[in-house]
């Protein structure tokens, strides 16, 4: 079966936070909840050079998860397509996934009492519709989705 | 199986069920990109980038995805008010839009008649695309002063750009410069003026080379092939010493300049005053690196810069804007391909002709504030604001009695904060035009509640020179809002200008589209309209300046008194020409560095944009927060001859340690209070405004590089 996630191209992301903005939009996460956030990875010096790049995390849809692993509730599941799908209406809130997540992918919102996390926009994805954060809102182009093989063998040749 | 299209507004709509899709054109800040809005029960439901704009081409920035949020903010101004109580006492009454129009109308024939039109100042800030319809009214009531931020932002380009080439060269990214110098700018986040950052991304993605001249490590200083890290301040001698480079190893365009130059001579021998040894010493660039960067920009074609406002706001202004149109002049870029562009705009009415100049008699055009003393923003039409708080405070030369303010917040935003603030608690009487009572606002005696862009129907970047028009139509009505150019359309009618406006401003769109033949209705359904592209049209015209040529001197600078050639001046404050001051405030304080979401002072009340940086942050560098005590994330204060603020601590490895970075125009909308902590962390408190601070010739604030000190904020119980 055909695999879904998403491949973002960290060297090319300015930082802009648009898809954090797209995201909120779609998904309407409480305030200070993100299910994809941005963050800074420098400034050092590296081999001499100056380094300074954005990083863009969000749930890898792992293989294996261990978020999957960690729940009690089976809240988790990780479907055919690829995408881990948590299921808030199962969630006890015992945040064990979060412990679990070796990327920090996974969001306690304490007035929910549940934990929340990137469902690859499957409500869209499932209706022919492109998640919301890969649907040509950035403006360096670097959110792919798709068959994240795929993509990566298109992406190789950019990256050095 | 789905299949994967991006922006599909069919399934979409059909998903989603929403009613309709609006497509229109985004003002979140200067404005610029292609939007389709979503419309569900009269409400927008969702906001997404328009793929087919030939701008953003479907991209957008956090600003314009979060505009709902803006228009339907709880906080926002929904009818005309009226204060009751003393100034910033927070005490409103709600009244009619007929009796606000009827008060300010009345006051403007009263001051008109006592005191001349003069003692009249209508405002803006950026560019919010009203700036034609204020000029109009301003012009046709009689009076030269109309306050923006045109005397150190865009203002400036313009008018150096129509002396020294006509009009203001664009980088051309639709057909990908090969080496792009970005020159103080971090288009990718601010999008600013005639840009947006897509464009120029791709660019790079195609392989352009990239030269980053700033004092802070950007993500484009850091992806760039030669970052140059100049002490802030010394633009002007950078560019010089690359103009120094390009001329003795004579890699300019020599058709170019034997043939469409003026003032070659001078220009060497200015130039020839900047050697690379001596601009290393000024500019903290090793002389290698210098001349790296001007080979490379000079030897890669097509080459282009991408500018903005950050060398504006300084004493070298004018100077600054002219050595890199020199760059790009001498180069040969002018108006090729992938080069700098001089593009035609649509054959209609333009912001010059729509702001009615010559309505305003010669007399009149004479009084203007500092017309004297700053002569290249005077016959621009531009003003700096001091001449302005100083009409206030001390009468001179002669009373400002009212101000009209609309959209803007210079409390925030215009150098020296406190003295801005007591003009304003000074003026006569002050109306507002804006979105929610900012500080400015709580100063005001009426305040108009106006429209977002969803709003409204408009010819979005009319007054831009990328040579594209598109149209803005109204989606959404909230509350009494109105748009500026409605609101201004009616109070012209009742001072006495009808003959000149319209029944509705839809009148003024038809104006504005005439000469092409088309009314508003009929541009309401395009996507967009573009001047004819065409290259080097200077070979069969000249260029439109006094000579004809492309003027490395300038002879209208010359007639009005000025040196016609970029010279570097030191900055009014800094280690060079205040050494005794710099033993006190030993570190150089750079102001406003761009970040996602906010526009100057605005949108600190918009949750999702808030959510991005929820506080003013000054960046340290890690050794200099050692030397000072400073622990990441504590509250510091700043402090200047001027006063002092506090931000919070963020190290920040990615510049020289004798250089600290802050955020400027935040207020906090949050705090209840009429002042909103407007004075807390605003860093204008700190920057200073005197005339000869200023740029001699635009009038430019400079307020983006000073010196201060830093240290720990005192907190409770903390004797040390
Ligand atoms: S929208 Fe694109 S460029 Fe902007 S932060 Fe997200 S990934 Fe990076
Ligand atoms: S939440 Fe974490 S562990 Fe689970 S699939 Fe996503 S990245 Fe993997
Ligand atoms: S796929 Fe959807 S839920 Fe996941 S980060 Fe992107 S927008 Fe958010």
């Amino acid at each position: 079966m055909k695999q879904y996630g998403l491949v973002i191209d960290q060297e090319a992301c300015w930082g802009c936070k648009t898809c954090e903005v797209a995201c909120k939009q779609e998904n309407g996460a409480a305030d200070g909840i993100k299910l994809i956030y941005v963050s800074e990875d420098g400034p050092r010096m590296v081999d001499g050079e100056p380094y300074f790049v954005f990083r863009v995390n969000v749930c890898r849809h792992c293989d294996d998860p261990p978020c999957a692993d960690a729940c009690p509730e089976e809240a988790i599941t990780k479907r055919e397509d690829g995408i881990v799908v948590m299921d808030y209406e199962q969630c006890t809130g015992c945040q064990l996934c979060i412990e679990a997540c070796p990327y920090n992918a996974i969001t306690f919102d304490p007035d929910k009492g549940v934990a929340q996390k990137c469902n690859l926009c499957h409500h869209r994805v499932d209706k022919g519709l492109l998640p919301a954060c890969a649907d040509n809102i950035c403006l360096a182009h670097c959110i792919f989705f798709g068959d994240p093989e795929e993509i990566s063998q298109t992406l190789d040749p950019l990256t050095p | 199986m789905p299949e994967f299209v991006s922006s599909n507004i069919a399934k979409e709509m059909e998903i989603y069920g929403y009613d309709s899709v609006v497509k229109s054109h985004c003002r979140m800040c200067h404005g610029g990109c292609g939007v389709l809005i979503y419309l569900k029960d009269g409400k927008v439901a969702k906001i997404a980038g328009d793929p087919d704009c030939p701008i953003n081409h479907g991209t957008l920035c956090s600003k314009g995805l979060a505009s709902a949020q803006l228009a339907y903010h709880p906080d926002r101004l929904t009818t005309p008010v009226r204060r009751i109580g003393p100034k910033a006492s927070g005490k409103w009454e709600r009244i009619s839009w007929d009796e606000a129009l009827d008060t300010i109308a009345e006051r403007i024939l009263r001051y008109k008649e006592e005191f001349g039109a003069e003692s009249i100042v209508p405002g803006y800030g950026t560019g919010r695309e009203n700036e034609a319809v204020i000029y109009r009214f301003a012009n046709l009531l009689g009076t030269p002063n109309v306050l923006t931020a045109g005397h150190f932002c865009y203002g400036p380009r313009i008018a150096t750009s129509i002396l020294t080439c006509g009009t203001n060269p664009i980088v051309d990214y639709e057909n990908h410069p090969k080496c792009i110098m970005v020159w103080g700018n971090n288009l990718v986040i601010s999008n600013p003026d005639c840009y947006k950052g897509e464009p120029f991304s791709v660019s790079l993605d195609k392989g352009a080379k990239l030269i980053a001249v700033d004092p802070r490590l950007t993500r484009i200083a850091a992806r760039s092939d030669v970052w140059l890290p100049l002490r802030p301040g010394t633009d002007t001698a950078l560019a010089l010493g690359m103009l120094n480079v390009i001329v003795n190893e004579e890699l300019y365009d020599r058709e170019f300049v034997e043939n469409h130059v003026h003032g070659w001579k001078p220009f060497v021998e200015r130039v020839n005053e900047y050697p690379l040894n001596k601009v290393e010493k000024i500019t903290w660039v090793p002389a290698e690196k210098i001349r790296e960067a001007a080979r490379l920009f000079a030897t890669t074609r097509p080459a282009a810069i991408q500018w903005g406002v950050a060398i504006e706001q300084q004493v070298n202004c004018a100077d600054n804007n002219r050595a890199l149109m020199a760059l790009m002049g001498l180069t040969g870029n002018i108006d090729i391909p992938g080069g700098q562009m001089l593009f035609s705009p649509p054959k209609i009415r333009n912001v010059g002709q729509f702001g009615a100049h010559k309505m305003l008699s010669k007399e009149q055009a004479k009084k203007r504030l500092g017309g004297e003393r700053f002569r290249l923003g005077g016959n621009f039409a531009i003003i700096n604001p001091k001449c302005v708080w100083d009409a206030i405070l001390e009468e001179k030369p002669y009373p400002v009695k009212m101000l009209f303010l609309i959209s803007s917040n210079p409390v925030m935003t215009r150098g020296n904060a406190r003295e801005v603030y007591r003009a304003l608690e000074k003026v006569e009487f002050m109306a507002v035009s804006d979105f929610f009572l900012t500080p400015t606002a709580e100063l005001a005696d009426i305040v108009l509640p106006a429209a977002t862009w969803l709003e409204m129907d408009y010819i979005g970047d009319f007054w831009k020179r990328h040579g594209h028009i598109l149209p803005r139509r109204k989606a959404i009505s909230v509350g009494e809002c109105r748009s500026d150019h409605e609101m201004l359309n009616d109070l012209a009618h009742r001072v006495g200008q009808g003959e000149y406006w319209w029944d509705t401003f839809e009148g003024g769109l038809d104006y504005i589209l005439e000469p092409m033949g088309i009314s508003w209705r009929d541009f309401k359904k395009m996507d967009f309209i573009r001047g004819d592209v065409t290259y080097q049209k200077y070979k069969e015209k000249g260029f439109s300046t006094p000579t004809g040529k492309f003027e490395l001197y300038s002879t209208l600078l010359e007639k009005w008194g000025y040196d016609p050639l970029p010279r570097f001046r030191e900055a009014p404050e800094s280690p060079v020409s205040t050494p005794e001051l710099y033993k006190d405030y030993p570190y150089i304080l750079i102001t406003g560095r761009r970040l996602p979401g906010f526009f100057h002072s605005e949108n600190r009340q918009v949750p999702w944009l808030r959510e991005l940086h929820r506080e003013p942050v000054v960046e340290i560098h890690p050794e200099t927060a050692e030397k000072e005590g400073i622990k990441e994330g504590d509250w510091i204060l700043i402090e200047s001859p001027r006063g002092k603020v506090r931000q919070r601590a963020k190290f920040f490895a990615g510049m020289d340690p004798r250089i600290v970075s802050a955020e400027h125009a935040w207020w906090f909308p949050e705090k209840r209070d009429p002042g909103h902590g407007w004075d807390e962390s605003n860093i204008n408190i700190l920057t200073d405004n005197a005339y000869e601070s200023c740029d001699p010739a635009m009038g430019a604030t400079h307020v983006r590089t000073l010196l201060c000190k830093i240290y720990p904020e005192k907190t409770e119980g903390d004797n040390s």
